[in-house]
């Protein structure tokens, strides 16, 4: 009895079929994903390489197994929109005429108190279409409004990010470290919660001595306790009377530790994307100078009005 | 095992009430090409939902599909974009102009405070849309220049064109963007008319109408 050929053909064929649909279709589907454009008031590209710094900082996060208990990953359950009022206009009467058509549970008693300190979102966890409705309502009264887009989900609440994680966000990162767990809580958007690389660098050392009752060890051996024998070094860690250095002693963070905080500090997803879009609020109206703008180094194709992704 | 395939399935009823229960199906394997047909069918069937089941590689939950993720753009902001029109203008037209709108001396004119600028829509989006040759008066000085300015919108998009044109008619103290946009309707009316004329010049564009056709 010669099965061989027959087993070799089974397990040859199920092999490629798994390559075919995890590795080969995958990459034609989101293999091509390039650098696009953020959406909203200034599109810029998005998203950016990492710098040297935070790309020797994932080696050192992968290689502390940091990804076993925090993970990189913000989901979203659904998207609201608000209202923003940003001007009453003259028509005051016609203002509060709409808002009694469009909203429901209207008190035109307490319209006074709620028209005062503009702009203010009026309507909060409605429908587009409503708000798209109340909008033409109100600047039909001559009032002028905005929908304001906003994602809604538990990670969101948690302050995980503003919208969730999705592939553009890692284009750049040569490994992605999703993880799974959560003993800690999600990096997605540690750099856009705390940008403050010193406070890492305090927290890896000492993780209870910034987060009360953390469960995360600490990684001491990240860096160096040096004896202080003239003066301390520019480099030495300001700690909290918790961490426990001991007195005549400094902490001065390693090459390594140094470039995890900086890993760390550059992990952003708080940028709108035309797959994952949410309202930023406008810039801020520019001085008329001739100081270099922000926005100088935007491509044409940045320049462009589009909200389309590159192809 | 010798089975013959050349056995009636009626043998099997009679042989499977004997002894050896498990004989029928060994003296009968499954066909190897039905398992390989299995395999490119269910291929097949994931190529066809993959391309055909309106799945697209941009949407991710919570959305279902391209035209609700379309519908949660943020909307674009009222009027032109300002800080996309200083970037291109600052890529593209400051390199003559300068970046302060004041022009150089030899290479372009003023777009501070110039009639041109700030004047009839119709005409301004003509300039950079075909180009400027010759003499030009602003601000009541004459400028003649030795090359003439090329055609630098022609490429753009509307959108483009509009947002460096709403940038110009309100930096460096110019005052028109607000009282008389220019629109995409604006420039495309502007470039349909346009379309296929050569070079302008300062006096071609006195003689065009201010307002913009309908």
């Amino acid at each position: 009895m010669n099965q061989g050929p027959i087993i070799f053909l089974a397990a040859f064929l199920a092999l490629a079929a798994s390559w075919f649909g995890m590795v080969l279709m995958p990459q034609g589907q989101v293999g091509q994903l390039q650098t696009t454009n953020t959406v909203g008031p200034v599109p810029t590209a998005y998203p950016i390489g990492m710098p040297g710094m935070a790309r020797q900082g994932l080696e050192v996060y992968r290689a502390q197994g940091c990804a076993y208990c925090h993970s990189q990953q913000v989901r979203q359950s659904g998207t609201v929109c608000d209202v923003e009022l940003t001007e009453i206009g003259t028509n005051q009467p016609a203002v509060i005429d709409a808002l009694k058509k469009t909203v429901p549970g209207f008190n035109p008693q307490s319209a006074n108190q709620l028209l005062t300190d503009l702009p203010k979102r009026i309507t909060t966890g409605i429908t587009k279409s409503e708000a798209d409705a109340e909008v033409r309502a109100l600047r039909a009264g001559g009032a002028k409004a905005d929908v304001w887009i906003v994602p809604v989900g538990p990670d969101i609440a948690r302050g995980y990010g503003k919208r969730q994680t999705v592939a553009e966000d890692f284009l750049y990162n040569p490994s992605v470290a999703l993880g799974s767990d959560r003993i800690g809580p999600d990096l997605a958007n540690i750099g856009g919660r705390n940008g403050d690389p010193n406070w890492h660098l305090r927290h890896l050392y000492a993780p209870r001595s910034e987060v009360k009752g953390s469960p995360m060890p600490p990684y001491r051996y990240l860096f160096e306790k040096r004896r202080i024998t003239h003066s301390i070094s520019p480099d030495a860690l300001a700690f909290r009377a918790e961490a426990g250095v001991p007195d005549g002693y400094e902490i001065v963070p390693t090459q390594d530790a140094r470039a995890l905080a900086a890993y760390l500090t550059s992990l952003r997803v708080d940028a709108p994307l035309y797959s994952a879009p949410f309202s930023v609020p406008p810039p801020p109206p520019e001085p008329s100078t001739n100081a270099p703008a922000g926005g100088t180094n935007a491509t044409p194709a940045a320049a462009g009005t589009t909200n389309q992704p590159a192809k | 095992m010798s089975a013959d395939p050349k056995q009636p399935p009626s043998a099997l009823a009679t042989v499977s009430t004997g002894s050896d229960a498990t004989t029928p199906s060994m003296r009968n394997p499954m066909p190897v090409w039905i398992i390989i047909l299995l395999f490119v069918l269910i291929f097949l069937s994931c190529v066809y939902f993959d391309t055909q089941g309106g799945w697209e590689p941009i949407v991710y939950r919570p959305y279902h599909s391209v035209r609700e993720v379309e519908l949660y753009q943020p909307p674009p902001p009222d009027g032109p974009n300002l800080a996309a029109g200083r970037a291109l203008f600052e890529q593209q037209c400051g390199i003559c102009h300068d970046n302060s709108g004041a022009g150089k001396p030899g290479q372009a004119p003023p777009l501070v405070g110039s009639e041109w600028v700030l004047g009839s829509p119709n005409r301004l989006i003509r300039i950079p849309q075909l180009g400027l040759t010759g003499p030009i008066k602003v601000n009541g000085q004459d400028y003649s220049f030795a090359n003439s300015m090329p055609p630098i919108a022609a490429p753009w998009s509307d959108e483009d064109l509009v947002n460096v044109l709403g940038y110009i008619r309100q930096a460096w103290g110019n005052k028109a963007v607000k009282t008389d946009p220019i629109t995409v309707q604006h420039v495309q009316a502007v470039r349909n008319e346009v379309k296929g004329q050569p070079s302008t010049t300062s006096d071609a564009l006195s003689k065009v109408p201010a307002a913009i056709k309908k």
